[in-house]
């Protein structure tokens, strides 16, 4: 359809292909994907300003966010309550807006239980908390085995959890996400919540590692 | 059970709980088309056009291999694009000429 094998090298002339955003030749699905879009706005299905509008979205939300929920929770109490009650009315009390119609359901990580989430089916995630997921989080092994063997696949991510805590696997859908509160680390009594919000990490929000005093937000 | 009875109870995206391969801990920062792809699917969940799950059905619709060879949002583009044929939205043949025009205009001919 869109001619991929014929030969396109003398294509010499120089000008500016800013609108498609690559520097080489666009490839078969980015074609697809403008193709698709400028279709819909043609049919006023949506509108021409939309997509870049939800990019600046999308980039507006990082593990930051979700370190910010943490470190709140951390500090205060009332607000761990609340969270915990209501994951997604907690986070818009901190100016955390959701643009879906997700459901968060927030898993506190104690002495006797450690929660990890997947999307076994694919890969829902709390991306307004959190942003997008890694690759990982998508790909077949961690998504087929998370449910089945979580503490290998913990150990994978060189967390050992001992024999005696509970681990909760939570499998998220379309509609209800799941975001880890992390237990605070020991040592941290002094901290600011602006300290500790910088030792919550991504990955300890999935739950695969401990917030550790060792492993900031530069080590994800 | 025999193995056609497994693929009855096993839809392509319904992996949960089967042996596969140790993490490997991959990432890699979205192309500027997969923001955008990323980007069309909240537009098109927000104007109730395509939603989070029709989404993740037509994926499974694309069947096992495409499922296999494709990338998450080359998966995700092919999976808008035939749900917006079946719902009467677009064409083929308009995607088809679109994606022609998209190609020219790249290769300069309009400019």
């Amino acid at each position: 359809m869109a001619q991929q094998g014929q030969s396109l090298d003398d294509h010499g002339h120089d000008h500016s292909h800013a609108e498609i955003g690559g520097s080489g030749r666009p490839g078969y699905y980015d074609m697809m994907e403008t193709a698709v879009r400028e279709l819909l706005v043609e049919k006023k299905l949506i509108g021409a300003d939309e997509i870049r509008r939800q990019i600046e979205v999308l980039d507006s939300r990082t593990p930051a966010l979700g370190a910010k929920v943490v470190a709140r929770a951390w500090v205060d109490p009332a607000f761990r309550a609340r969270l915990l009650a209501n994951g997604r009315a907690a986070c818009e009390e901190l100016g955390i807006s959701f643009y879906d119609d997700t459901a968060l359901i927030v898993l506190e990580n104690t002495d006797k239980m450690h929660n990890l989430i997947v999307c076994t089916l694919c890969s829902c995630y709390p991306r307004p908390v959190l942003g997008l997921p890694p690759d990982w989080y998508k790909a077949k092994p961690y998504r087929a085995r998370a449910v089945s063997e979580p503490r290998k696949v913990l150990a994978e991510f060189g967390t050992i959890i001992s024999d005696d805590v509970e681990i909760r696997v939570s499998d998220s859908t379309a509609m209800v996400r799941y975001l880890v509160l992390p237990r605070r680390p020991s040592g941290t009594e002094s901290y600011s919540e602006e300290q500790l919000a910088a030792l919550v990490t991504r990955d300890t929000m999935i739950g695969v590692v401990p917030a550790s005093v060792d492993k900031g937000r530069t080590g994800q | 059970m025999t193995q056609s009875e497994n693929l009855v109870k096993r839809l392509p995206n319904d992996i949960g709980g089967l042996p596969a391969e140790p993490i490997k801990q991959i990432d890699h920062a979205l192309e500027p088309w997969e923001k955008r792809c990323h980007a069309l699917a909240d537009v098109l969940d927000f104007h109730k056009i395509i939603n989070t799950e029709e989404k993740r059905c037509g994926v499974e619709a694309l069947g096992a291999e495409m499922v296999g060879k494709l990338t998450y949002y080359e998966r995700w583009i092919v999976a808008f694009a035939n749900i917006l044929f079946r719902k009467g939205l677009l064409t083929p043949a308009e995607l088809a000429l679109k994606m022609k025009e998209v190609e020219a205009r790249w290769l300069g001919d309009d400019g």
